[in-house]
């Protein structure tokens, strides 16, 4: 195979050849792990499918996605899951960018802040959703504890069990871990910034806000973007926060769609119904995809 | 970066230095009370959680939480199967087997994708590159279901091979696109002398390309590494609590359930990826950048 692929080798088609078996076993994994079950989730949603999965079960055409987008659950569930999207990628962005600016500055201690702000990024969702469960907790919770000493509460409050403050509690919970996202990449963005542009407007005359909105925000529009863009998918994929928080409760107030999945997939096991959903997600998620492809590529091409 | 670090002796306005380090109070507050929250948790006894207000500054510390969930008993003796004591060890095993074995075959595999899309260019190479650029964006919550059907068919739900097959669902495209954003950056030269010197595509990429691509290579395997250790919707779903995070999850509805075992066993869980991005911070927040800020 060397021998051979050395006789042709400035060749442009053995190049390409080559190329080729290089991405081939990437992308056999790919169709086979990716597409294959793509497919599948569709076929699915279109059968009323046993609750064993041994088969397709009878062709229901789209009656599954009738059923959803008549129940009241799915719209309930719909509109959690905007609220949580908009607070945690409004927030994630908004925090993450202020981490970054001030960890651009000259400040002693500023290496240590800045591997503190890799932690929580580093720290897996799931314990993410564990770690504030109890930190927000009505009994031992060290949120009560701060909130009390501080004189704002008087007795300790059952924030995750309270309809009224449990999606606010797992929205911060996942900001907390995504905002340190945001900020790494915006920080490194920002460490690209020529200082002589600063200095130059600081001659100018131009003051702290006008320098922030006319150097500071143009020059982090590309990193803005695509950190945003990261933010509204990963608001999309959030499951493990909730699940580990509250299990969607109390009542429905904090389900949204990962968790309601897997409700109909693995508790209901009304795998067509569940698969169903898992499509229209899906497809929420692949528009907002589709505008980070074009993203990515019309960036390439200028 | 250089420039970031040159004093030019510019002097800060005295209210803006005092603005400066009162953001840097809140930022510590913001990032460290939970996590110390969580540490001492795991460093009391249950009698002392009990104090209110929660003693953020403990009179006595104590290692018994890390013991029993280690070694010995958390107190959910009737009901032997979801004692942590008997299963953490065990679940820590399997998630440094399945995130290993990732480690491994995703560098394999993805670094000779990522190798040919930078390098060997063929026909259909950059919509395949977009196509893995966009599953990062379809959630793998919604293809699930295939994957429960067919691993109850072939046996191999609750087993490492499970996720160690369902994973490259997410660890795969993440590791092409990190090492295609490295190998792009890389230096054609030597590649090129190589080939003058005679040698065949196969020798340049392992003699070759291999060494000098080793921190994009260790970047892309803390990464992988990282996915791979966190997982826990797939490990929720496919297997029964083999992992470490469906394990934490599980003993949170134990009946006798211990919050200060729990949280010792949180702590544990997250020290090796915290521990490994700190040692590899620069490559890691290097190659995450890369293909962000490009």
């Amino acid at each position: 195979m060397a021998a051979a692929s050395d006789l042709s080798g400035l060749g442009p088609k053995a190049d390409r050849a080559f190329g080729l078996k290089l991405v081939a076993p990437a992308m056999i994994l790919l169709i086979a792990l990716l597409a294959v079950p793509t497919v599948l989730t569709v076929v699915y949603s279109l059968h009323d499918v046993p609750a064993n999965g041994a088969s397709f079960g009878p062709f229901v055409g789209i009656e599954n996605y009738t059923i959803i987008f008549a129940s009241p659950v799915f719209w309930r569930s719909a509109q959690v899951t905007a609220t949580f999207a908009i607070g945690f990628v409004v927030l994630s962005t908004v925090i993450g960018l202020a981490m970054a600016l001030l960890l651009n500055q000259r400040f002693i201690g500023r290496g240590l802040a800045r591997a503190l702000l890799i932690i929580p990024w580093a720290t897996p969702w799931l314990v993410i959703g564990i770690l504030w469960k109890w930190f927000a907790d009505g009994s031992v919770g060290g949120l009560n504890a701060v909130l009390m000493m501080l004189g704002l509460i008087s007795d300790y409050q059952p924030f995750l069990s309270d309809p009224n403050t449990a999606l606010p509690i797992t929205v911060l919970a996942a900001v907390w871990r995504q905002a340190s996202f945001a900020g790494i990449l915006l920080l490194a963005g920002l460490q690209t910034l020529p200082e002589e542009l600063h200095e130059a407007a600081g001659l100018d005359g131009a003051n702290v806000w006008q320098r922030f909105t006319n150097i500071t925000l143009p020059w982090l529009k590309p990193v803005l973007i695509t950190v945003t863009v990261f933010n509204v998918i990963y608001a999309f994929l959030q499951f493990d926060v909730v699940f580990a928080m509250t299990q969607g409760g109390p009542g429905d107030t904090t389900q949204v769609l990962s968790v309601l999945i897997y409700r109909q997939l693995f508790v209901n096991t009304n795998i067509g119904l569940g698969s169903a959903l898992a499509v229209i997600l899906g497809v929420v998620a692949l528009v907002g995809g589709l505008a980070i492809v074009r993203l990515f590529y019309r960036r390439e091409v200028q | 970066m250089a420039s970031s670090t040159i004093d030019r002796g510019r002097r800060r306005r005295p209210a803006a230095t005092i603005a400066i380090y009162a953001g840097v109070l809140a930022f510590a507050i913001w990032i460290l009370l939970p996590v110390w929250y969580l540490v001492v948790s795991s460093l009391i006894t249950p009698t002392q959680l009990g104090i209110k207000p929660f003693p953020l500054v403990p009179s006595s510390i104590t290692l018994d939480n890390y013991a029993s969930v280690l070694f010995g008993n958390t107190g959910g003796r009737g009901i032997g199967s979801t004692d942590m004591g008997a299963r953490l060890v065990p679940a820590i095993g399997q998630s440094l087997f399945v995130s290993g074995c990732l480690v491994v075959l995703n560098l394999l595999i993805a670094g000779a994708a990522a190798y040919g899309l930078s390098r060997y260019p063929f026909r259909g190479a950059r919509v395949f590159e977009l196509s893995v650029i966009a599953t990062r964006i379809v959630p793998a919550i919604a293809i699930i279901g295939p994957f429960f059907v067919a691993f109850r068919v072939m046996g191999v739900l609750n087993t490492p091979w499970a996720l160690v097959i369902s994973y490259n669902v997410f660890t795969l495209p993440l590791a092409i696109m990190i090492l295609k954003n490295y190998f792009d950056q890389l230096p054609r030269e030597i590649e090129e002398a190589a080939k003058i010197d005679g040698a065949t595509r196969l020798q340049t990429l392992w003699i070759i390309i291999v060494p000098i691509a080793k921190p994009g290579l260790v970047a892309a395997g803390v990464l992988i590494f990282l996915e791979a250790w966190s997982e826990f919707f797939y490990a929720l779903v496919l297997t029964n609590q083999l992992t470490v995070p469906p394990l934490l999850a599980g003993f949170q509805s134990v009946q006798q359930f211990n919050w200060n075992a729990l949280a010792a066993a949180t702590v544990m869980s997250m020290l090796p990826p915290t521990v490994l991005v700190l040692i590899f911070q620069r490559h890691v927040v290097g190659a995450l950048t890369a293909g962000v800020g490009k």
